[in-house]
């Protein structure tokens, strides 16, 4: 039998909460040669571990947790961790990565996955002490915010601020469908509503101290390559943007070509993006910057405002989160947009969804399909940002109308009969990328097996200097990006290392940093199999081309205004295009010549 | 009359990556594992401010003096303190003399971990990203420092 990869720790840790067992097991060989970790091994131990048919927020759905292979080796920006499991947004596979410190603290523990199932009867909080685990009560904890209860799990367990705690928030506990896991009160398990699954399990939080080692195949190679890409972060135009304005240094180019999703999807271009561009962050509102686990580029961003007379200091605020909460909503001053977010990072909610709920439920007021008495007397309009923050907090607190909402945009929609202006595609709202003004994204929306989900495969980039309207060709585009971002979240690096990391850099530090010697070509092949079985997991779910759409908005309308003035979308021709070039046939199924190709037949399910 | 240089710290420009962490426990240990590193960047995660606590190598250092088993001293080409590993009991008397809490106990729990200066290439300033850490004559510390404070007074206001 080969050995596990030399920076791993071949270990996954099993707690059951129903029966309060804890147990060690050995991750095979073969799933680090055929998923390497991350995202792709979650996906195979779900799809392995998992009935078909589960409801979500039960107590049969599981949290797999998985490390990659890279992470706490010397590879910069190695420092996500995936969890996987069954969306109660969506119903469909889903998984999310957080950054910072918690995944890398995992390992260090002696861990490169963490699975957790069945339901706890009381709430209580894992505590996991390099090898010593276990679980304790957390009554005291529940309803706890965020910051409150991470701070009080580190004083119980000795005031050592170094432990690093995953936590939900009140929304969490609620079952919130948006909700949120939250690791080092600023980095989140985002999108897809894990921190629901987790609320039902009666889990408030996963604690842990780590103070393994992590060793390298080759670490004077690692070392020098390692020494080289610094200095290609330092001179490259993109990675510096990000040092400064963080993720936000997108704005101004999306908002001039037209495709910034404003006003629930119904404009391209925000005006008030004037106010909330780079620069004007940096100097208004950002105090200092920080940093994930050993990435050089430090694209968080400490900000502080005073929101009526309050003091609002936080880690924040990337692109999307100023997309959602800000243009969507029309809104576009910092106060109300970094207040909004604080009461979605304090009761653990996913800022995108509860920005495009919102952003969704302004339209229906300004249509009047809901009115005063609905909205337990908010004025839902657009730009309002004080509405903003009061139906937040009322979505985090399952408030009057705030509960509906909780149910995620796509159950809202169809309680209100208003389906045509719910933004999403499976039930995960949109991004805030509108895709009539890039069609890759279009297609990389439509077939993401999370939902509406843009880093799954961001074409952005590759799109804006071509023809971004072009929709014929873009399939193989997608295909491409879809496997390698497979790549980089089954490796454990931040997306934002692609811009120097090539697959080539990927798989030169996977080698001197694991050992594992893996071929471009095999690489590849890795993606593609791990893209397949996501798509077999939702297949078995009852999920098929049918699912696989956009809002009517993208295919019926075209943007009025800007640069990307006079398109919509023609999915249909887009997704045959797409499946051809999966090897999947036209309902969107895999072939069974393309599972036998990737060694994953006994997933079949034809 | 020593002229070595020092480590100094700016926290204003440390991000919190820990990268200084990871070359300093590789440069030490071959592994890269944070709590064998010398160096240590502390979170205060209320603020976001990154402390690197890091040794200064202080002259006379309270580590050396304190020591019962003579296992400190001072390096005479960096003027860094060394620890002799078989003089060391672990009794950890230079912790609690520390002004700085820059000492750790190592994982063995038999030694202690004291920076070295990695000979006079500091690993943990060569590999920081923002230049959050520098190696440099003592009275050249706190310049860039002062300049930011300088600028304040200029703009009539507080940062």
């Amino acid at each position: 039998m080969e050995k596990i990869p030399v920076s791993s720790t071949g270990k996954l840790l099993r707690v059951n909460l129903s029966s309060k067992e804890i147990s060690q097991e050995s991750i095979p060989f073969h799933v680090y040669r055929d998923y390497l970790g991350g995202r792709g091994a979650g996906a195979y131990y779900l799809l392995k571990e998992l009935a078909k048919g589960v409801d979500p927020l039960s107590e049969d759905n599981k949290l797999v947790f998985f490390t990659g292979p890279v992470i706490g080796t010397l590879a910069p920006g190695s420092n996500k961790v995936s969890v996987t499991f069954k969306s109660p947004l969506t119903n469909t596979y889903s998984m999310s990565l957080c950054g910072g410190f918690w995944g890398p603290e995992l390992k260090f523990a002696g861990y490169d996955a963490l699975i957790i199932e069945g339901k706890s009867e009381k709430p209580v909080y894992l505590w996991i002490d390099n090898g010593e685990v276990s679980l304790k009560a957390a009554e005291h904890l529940w309803g706890q915010l965020i910051p409150k209860a991470s701070d009080e799990v580190k004083k119980e367990l000795g005031n050592d601020n170094t432990i690093r705690v995953a936590c939900i928030g009140p929304a969490g506990e609620k079952l919130n469908k948006m909700a949120c896991i939250t690791a080092d009160r600023h980095r989140e398990f985002g999108r897809g509503g894990a921190g629901a699954v987790m609320g039902s399990k009666n889990l408030k939080a996963i604690a842990v101290r780590g103070t393994g080692e992590i060793q390298m195949s080759q670490k004077g190679k690692m070392a020098s390559l390692v020494k080289t890409l610094y200095q290609e972060f330092k001179g490259h135009p993109k990675a510096n943007a990000r040092t400064r304005y963080g993720t936000v240094e997108m704005l101004e180019g999306i908002n001039n070509l037209g495709f910034w999703s404003t006003r629930n999807f119904s404009q391209g271009y925000f005006e008030g993006g004037e106010k909330l561009v780079g620069p004007k962050m940096r100097d208004d509102i950002v105090v200092s910057d920080a940093s994930c686990y050993a990435c050089p580029i430090g694209c968080g961003k400490n900000a502080r405002v005073y929101y009526k007379g309050s003091r609002v200091h936080l880690e924040g605020p990337e692109f999307e989160t100023v997309g959602l909460l800000g243009a969507n909503c029309g809104v576009d001053d910092w106060e109300s947009i970094l207040k909004a977010t604080e009461i979605c990072d304090y009761y653990g909610m996913d800022t995108m969804a509860v920005g495009a709920t919102i952003s969704f439920a302004m339209e229906c007021f300004e249509k009047g399909i809901i009115g005063l008495k609905d909205t337990d007397n908010i004025e839902l309009k657009f730009g309002n940002g004080d509405a903003l923050v009061s139906l937040a907090e009322k979505i985090a607190n399952r408030d009057g109308f705030g509960d509906l909402l909780a149910e995620g945009v796509k159950i809202a929609s169809e309680k209100l009969n208003a389906q045509d202006y719910a933004m999403h595609s499976k039930g995960l709202p949109l991004a805030t990328y509108d895709p009539r003004g890039c069609k890759g994204m279009a297609l990389t929306y439509a077939t993401s097996p999370k939902g509406a989900h843009h880093m799954i495969s961001p074409t952005m980039g590759a799109e804006i200097p071509g023809d971004r309207f072009a929709e014929e060709g873009k399939a193989g585009l997608v295909k491409d990006t879809q496997i390698q971002m497979a790549l980089v979240d089954s490796l454990g690096f931040c997306s934002t290392m692609r811009f120097v990391l090539s697959v080539d850099k990927q798989q030169q530090l996977l080698e001197l940093g694991s050992g594992l010697e893996i071929s471009k070509e095999d690489m590849f092949k890795i993606g593609e199999r791990i893209l397949n079985i996501e798509r077999l997991f939702n297949i078995r779910e009852g999920f098929n081309r049918k699912d696989d759409t956009l809002p009517n908005r993208f295919l019926k309308e075209v943007i009025k205004e800007g640069l990307s003035a006079g398109h919509s979308i023609n999915l249909e021709k887009m997704l045959d295009e797409y499946y051809q070039v999966m090897g999947w046939d036209r309902n969107g199924i895999p072939e069974e010549s393309k599972l036998a190709e990737l060694n994953i037949s006994q997933f079949g399910n034809k | 009359m020593m002229r070595n240089k020092v480590l100094a710290v700016d926290y204003h420009k440390c991000i919190g990556c820990r990268i200084c962490e990871q070359w300093c426990s590789l440069s030490h240990h071959g592994v890269i594992s944070p709590v064998k590193a010398r160096v240590k960047v502390h979170r205060i995660e209320e603020t976001g401010a990154n402390i690197p606590v890091i040794c200064t190598q202080c002259n006379p250092a309270p580590c050396v003096s304190i020591c019962p088993e003579n296992a400190l001293s001072r390096d005479l080409k960096t003027g860094a303190v060394r620890v002799n590993d078989d003089l060391c009991v672990a009794c950890r008397k230079c912790m609690n003399a520390c002004p700085n809490g820059a000492i750790s106990l190592d994982t063995s729990g038999e030694t202690v971990l004291i920076c070295d200066l990695c000979k006079g290439k500091p690993q943990c300033v060569a590999q920081c990203p923002t230049n959050s850490l520098t190696y440099v004559l003592p009275e050249i510390v706190g310049r860039e420092q002062r300049t930011r404070i300088a600028r304040c007074f200029e703009k009539g206001g507080r940062e």
